[in-house]
């Protein structure tokens, strides 16, 4: 098993006299990308913060590369590199001395480790403007930067795609996962986005009202909840649809809805083999609709947001 | 793992420096000192014309004459009518030993610019370079890069005080090499040497001349400015904390004006509500110490003034980290 980077245990917090945090629990491993998931007002960003020593925990304890935040504050989060919400940086200074800001806070920095990191997110011709001048997309490439140069073992980016283009998020995704794959970085990510989550990470956890409900593979969990078809045949013959379908290879599950209603689990690229199969014995299938199952299902069924099995969700996934 | 302060102070002056705060103070003061200097030049000429004459015996003379009119007009109240009396007995003494107090010159001016500018000028300068020293860290959300270093918090709030105690003196220094370069162009560059007439004691609202003694001018204008240096210090420890708790540049701004405009106001009226003389704004004027003016309250003393700006400033410290250590940083 890889390297435990990042490890939460009962992690609490009140604002005030309200608890928003409570029993916040889970680890990151070296190389592989964590979502952290939940809607907006979940606590993400108070947990986040609490990382990342801006804010301080209540309760339970957080340790980065086995050393504890809280204990040695300058020693765990050396190998921490985030950005919380948006990327904030000097706008009157340029983005190189930008960059020999923080490199002096970090030490150990050399000039030639700048320039690299540079090269890096693709910012050399503009290293010596004024950050002011730059673009949102050309800021977020300097807040990595910034995040990177001093080589953490764990990255913590809070609602990374926020404000950027579509094509902005299809290079950030690839960048991310290349940093966990080719680097070996932890990478965590927070969103409330589901579809975000379900293209970019390993493994989730699933956070609401402060709570952790479910931490796990993202793969495990699609496969759980993999994509239905409602088969609409009449009464009759009902029962012979239901053992015909449990024949098939593509269908993992097979039930029984209502009268004239028949549920099946299965890849939906095999509808038609299924029809065919159906049809070939003397089912008059009367309706097929499929349903493909996402993440945002999965959250409303785990939140119990939803109905039992999740909204109906037909046709189109971005993917 | 632990960052030299060095580094980080170097931080600090470059974000400062960028900023164009200190540029700002430095503009300010090349700008107002050649006003106060022509209006100086005014003043001085204009007496002169009254007088018809340059010599400033009459010119002392007449101002006695005036302040003695003044004891006797009978609606002057009690507290100014011992003011006036010390100050008469002042320049009757310069008067009769030869000494002409306001020999123009550049280092003549620059000392009186001290005791004009040692209670609201200087501390006015001091909270712009000082007021948004935090708080833009804040209002620019860039704390959140600064406190997700391997540095400790305390750390990074020193090494911003350092970097403000640096720039602060700084500015005291600048402004006595500005008004003296500046106000010679009128005045002459020459006056080091003149003698000037300090260790005046006020007991019981008298002036005591006794000990009263000559120093050259350039060691009375190190002790002042050593004065005023230490007032700006105290002032930059103060604004630090308004920084460190007010998140917005415009209200610590507003606060710290309100402080120092109601110090000048109560200095004149609050003679009678003796407890004020604990509040630091009333405590900036310490020129007036070297001066033998009588203090805004009985009671007020040089040692007491010192011993009052430095729990002020001691206090805001306490209350500045304390806070800046603690707080959670929320959007």
């Amino acid at each position: 098993m890889a390297e435990t980077v990042l490890s939460v245990k009962g992690l609490q917090k009140a604002i005030g006299k309200k608890p928003i945090i409570h029993d916040i629990t889970f680890d990151v491993f070296a190389g592989e990308v964590f979502g952290f998931l939940g809607p907006n007002g979940a606590g993400k960003t108070t947990t986040i913060r609490m990382l990342v020593g801006l804010a301080k925990a209540d309760g339970g304890d957080i340790r980065i590369g086995g050393i504890s935040l809280q204990e040695q504050f300058p020693q765990a989060i050396a190998q921490v590199g985030c950005i919380v919400e948006n990327p904030e940086l000097y706008k009157f200074l340029t983005g190189r001395e930008n960059l020999e800001q923080f490199a002096r806070m970090s030490g150990g920095i050399t000039p030639e480790r700048i320039e690299e990191i540079v090269r890096f997110v693709d910012l050399e011709r503009a290293i010596d403007d004024k950050v002011k001048t730059y673009s949102l997309g050309m800021r977020q490439r300097l807040g990595i930067a910034q995040a990177l140069l001093h080589r953490p073992k764990i990255l913590i980016l809070d609602e990374p795609t926020n404000g950027l283009d579509p094509a902005g998020i299809r290079e950030l995704r690839q960048f991310i996962r290349k940093l966990a794959e080719e680097e070996g970085l932890a990478v965590f990510i927070s969103s409330h986005l589901l579809s975000e989550i379900e293209m970019m990470c390993d493994r989730v956890a699933i956070i609401s009202q402060g709570k952790v409900i479910s931490v796990g593979l993202v793969k495990e969990l699609m496969e759980q909840f993999a994509d239905q078809v409602d088969w609409t045949i009449p009464s009759s013959h009902i029962q012979k649809a239901e053992e015909i379908l449990r024949t098939l290879q593509a269908v993992t599950d097979v039930w029984v809805v209502s009268e004239e209603c028949l549920k099946s689990r299965m890849d939906i690229e095999k509808v038609s083999e299924a029809n065919q199969a159906l049809v070939n014995g003397g089912i008059p299938v009367m309706g097929i609709a499929t349903k493909t199952v996402t993440l945002e299902d999965l959250f409303l069924t785990l939140t119990g947001g939803g109905g039992s099995h999740g909204a109906e969700h037909s046709g189109a996934r971005t993917k | 793992m632990e960052q030299s302060i060095v580094g980080l102070v170097q931080n600090e002056t470059i974000k400062l420096l960028r900023r164009r705060r200190f540029l700002v103070v430095v503009l300010i003061l090349a700008i107002l000192i050649p006003i106060f200097t022509y209006a100086q030049y005014r003043s001085v000429v204009t007496a002169q014309e009254r007088m018809g004459t340059t010599d400033w015996r009459p010119l002392l003379t007449q101002q006695i004459v005036d302040m003695q009119n003044r004891l006797a007009s009978s609606r002057l109240p009690e507290e100014w009518r011992d003011l006036i009396k010390v100050r008469i007995a002042q320049q009757q003494y310069y008067l009769d030993h030869d000494i002409n107090p306001m020999a123009p010159g550049g280092p003549t001016f620059a000392r009186g610019f001290m005791d004009q500018a040692i209670s609201m000028f200087l501390p006015m300068i001091i909270v712009v370079l000082a007021v948004d020293l935090v708080s833009s860290e804040f209002s620019e959300g860039t704390v959140k890069l600064l406190l997700t270093r391997p540095v400790r918090r305390w750390k990074v709030l020193t090494s911003k005080y350092i970097t403000l105690l640096l720039f602060t003196s700084l500015t005291v220094l600048t402004t006595l090499i500005l008004a003296y370069l500046l106000s010679g162009v009128v005045f002459g560059y020459s006056g080091w040497d003149l003698p000037i007439l300090t260790g005046f004691e006020v007991s019981g609202g008298e002036l005591e001349t006794s000990g009263a003694f000559m120093l050259p001018q350039w060691q009375f204008l190190l002790m002042q400015y050593g004065l005023g240096w230490f007032v700006c210090l105290v002032v930059a420890t103060v604004t630090l904390m308004v920084s460190v708790l007010v998140r917005s540049a415009a209200a610590g701004m507003g606060i710290m004006m309100a402080a120092l405009i109601s110090g000048t106001i109560l200095t004149q009226m609050a003679s009678s509500w003796e407890s004020s003389k604990y509040l630091f704004v009333v405590n900036l004027q310490l020129t007036d110490y070297l001066n033998g003016t009588l203090p805004p309250i009985k009671g007020m003393t040089l040692p007491f003034s010192l011993t009052v700006l430095s729990v002020w400033a001691i206090a805001a410290l306490i209350i500045a980290y304390a806070t800046f250590i603690r707080r959670d940083v929320t959007s």
